[in-house]
């Protein structure tokens, strides 16, 4: 599984399953745990939360090399070794690389950049997207194309489908379903409320979709030639890409995921020294991204971007304030009423996935008003996902969530466009390729259907 | 008053679950300058070695760590000197340490292990092999490190306290002085 704990490690404390948000691990007081798979959403907080390392004292002299090779880990890696553990796909990604036939393309989440550099000795929450694109380059991929692009995407789908929902009569509240341990436990648990999930897929899922299609064209290719890896925060991104409906383009649209812990470790396997990259821009056309596309990084950050588009969309006039601070914080459950035109837009943004709970009884109960929810698993959003640079001490997690949350809103703020459908290149990808947001093309490869177990 | 004892960390098996964050805790801080070790896991680049040892037994689990004896077997039995006490604190200089174990023999408590020591993120060979330099790791209370002992405050559960020992002993006194005098009362 994407997720395990190695049962000659675990000393059995149950710390992992205090932070286990599908409550999928199993095991007594004092032995080693197993997680159950039917349950686990994949989330990685128990890779996040467990400090039972490979010991010298305990498991032998012998015991971290033997440990690395069977997780495929590469050889450079000298750092502790856990219990829960995600699985590491470096090898693949370096097959890749290595292969002349393939043409590489690679796609980084928005809260990458505002973590990997902390792997390097950096302070927390260092804000690097030069330096992350250079070390992309300096790997070897053909593309260095950006995850915020296809969140740009995402904005003027799942945006559109609201306005939609909310003028035609749809099911409402209509769910965010960019966060994919989210989308399994909802699949797991509240089955029935499937059709209040947005059709529009994940912005990791859309760039999949793109790059295999428009990407391959502008390229002189086809999907065939084309191998798409993505850097995510998010240990649960390489089961969303391995989903048996995530296959639009007519090929797998992502063939690998990999986390920001793995991207520190193929950096180093490949002797590249973060400290001396010169920055680099991301490739244009489909790595250019607005302020918009990188707030998805952060909890509230999608209802935000989809706010500042949704606004104007609807009004047809500019956002009094292109900064919607109701919907901004880090309490596990708000709501807002914005005035949109005539419309009273009611919004909530849930963050750690325990506190939708009580948000789905609500819904199934017939008693939250709400148009549109945003959902994120994690604790802060993706800057805290099961895939980012783990803290030594768990007393350091809160500023680094601090830190790294207010990188990308400062990411934000000096970007030269803060709204999706002000990108350049989306205006290009809808007038070559996607027509307009929910066109039939659109809905093909950008839009799916939840819920095959 | 001139504090007369020294100080030391004990662990409560009641409320431990072994999770070993103190051990990581104590490795950390220990190594911040000496091994660049930051606040991320990836910054690490030399083995795990914690100066408190997390012991499993059949009612429980608890980390084990220097008493800092008043008078201390383990600086008594070392002869190369690497052994002092500092502060009321015994102290292992890591450079003068020749793993030759009489230490780790001499400790009632098993507070000394023998592990790998590394300098400026590498592993240290010994002056005259290719084998790796070992030396007598235990708690040094933190001596130095900013906010005191770090197993303590990291501990998700509390399970860790510093005693100072001749202070608990004056507050058990007046305790019982208070306890004799509503004895008396009642009397």
């Amino acid at each position: 599984m994407i997720v395990e704990i190695d049962k000659n490690l675990c000393t059995g404390c149950r710390e992992c399953a205090e932070v286990c948000p599908a409550y999928a691990i199993v095991g007594e007081q004092g032995q080693p745990q197993t997680i159950d798979e039917s349950r686990c959403v994949r989330c990685g907080q128990c890779v996040q939360k467990c400090k039972s390392y490979v010991s010298v004292l305990t498991h032998g002299k012998d015991a971290y090399e033997r440990v690395k090779k069977e997780r495929h880990i590469p050889d450079c890696v000298q750092e502790p070794l856990f219990a829960a553990h995600a699985v590491c796909n470096v090898d693949k990604v370096k097959a890749a690389l290595a292969d002349k036939e393939k043409f590489t393309i690679v796609q980084c989440a928005p809260a990458v950049r505002v973590a990997i550099a902390e792997e390097f000795g950096e302070e927390l929450g260092s804000l690097t997207p030069g330096k992350l694109s250079a070390a992309l380059h300096a790997l070897g991929f053909d593309r260095v194309y950006d995850t915020n692009f296809p969140a740009d995407v995402t904005i003027m789908e799942e945006g559109t489908e609201l306005v939609k929902r909310i003028t035609e009569g749809g099911v409402l509240p209509m769910f965010t379903s960019c966060c994919p341990a989210w989308v399994k436990f909802l699949e797991n648990n509240y089955p029935e409320l499937k059709d209040h999930l947005s059709s529009a897929k994940s912005p990791q899922q859309i760039g999949g979709a793109i790059f295999k299609t428009y990407g391959a064209q502008l390229e002189g290719k086809t999907g065939a030639d084309i191998y798409s890896v993505s850097v995510m925060p998010c240990t649960c991104k390489e089961f969303e890409c391995s989903r048996p409906e995530m296959k639009d383009s007519g090929y797998q649209d992502v063939d690998v995921a990999i986390t920001t812990r793995d991207l520190a470790w193929l950096i180093r396997d490949m002797g590249i020294d973060w400290n001396s990259l010169e920055e680099m821009d991301f490739d244009q056309p489909l790595g250019l991204y607005t302020g918009a596309g990188t707030i998805f990084g952060v909890t509230g950050g999608v209802m935000e971007a989809a706010i500042r588009t949704g606004y104007e969309l609807v009004t047809g006039q500019p956002i009094p304030d292109v900064e919607v601070t109701a919907v901004r914080g880090t309490e596990g459950f708000r709501t807002s009423t914005l005035k949109v035109g005539d419309l009273n837009l009611k919004v909530g943004v849930v963050t750690g996935l325990k506190n939708v709970i009580p948000v789905l009884e609500a819904v199934k109960n017939g008693t939250l008003d709400l148009h549109f929810i945003e959902v994120m698993t994690c604790p802060e959003g993706c800057v805290s996902g099961g895939g980012q640079p783990k803290m030594l001490m768990d007393t350091d997690q809160a500023e680094a969530y601090a830190a790294r949350r207010e990188a990308i809103f400062a990411h934000d703020r000096e970007l030269p466009y803060r709204k999706s459908h002000e990108n350049p290149a989306i205006k290009k990808i809808y007038e070559e390729f996607l027509e307009e947001p929910n066109s039939h093309i659109a809905h093909h490869l950008l839009h799916t259907t939840y819920c095959i177990k | 008053m001139k504090k007369e004892l020294g100080c030391f960390v004990v662990g409560d098996s009641t409320k431990c679950t072994g999770c070993r964050a103190c051990e990581l805790a104590c490795f950390t801080v220990h190594n911040r300058e000496s091994n660049h070790v930051g606040k991320t896991v990836g910054t690490v680049s030399v083995p795990v070695a914690p100066r408190l040892f997390l012991t499993k037994f059949e009612e429980g689990c608890m980390p084990i760590q220097c008493k800092h004896c008043e008078d201390a077997p383990c600086l008594n039995a070392c002869t190369k000197g690497a052994i002092s006490r500092i502060d009321h604190q015994v102290i292992v200089d890591a450079e003068k340490c020749i793993g030759c174990k009489d230490c780790m023999q001499a400790c009632p408590f098993g507070a000394i292990a023998l592990l790998p020591y590394a300098k400026d993120g590498k592993l240290v060979a010994q002056p005259m092999g290719e084998e790796t330099k070992v030396f007598a790791s235990k708690c040094d209370l933190c001596a130095g490190i900013e906010g005191g002992p770090a197993c303590v405050r990291v501990c998700p559960h509390q399970a860790l306290r510093l005693v100072d020992p001749e202070a608990e002993r004056e507050e058990k006194n007046i305790k019982a002085a208070e306890a004799l005098l509503l004895t008396k009362n009642w009397r």
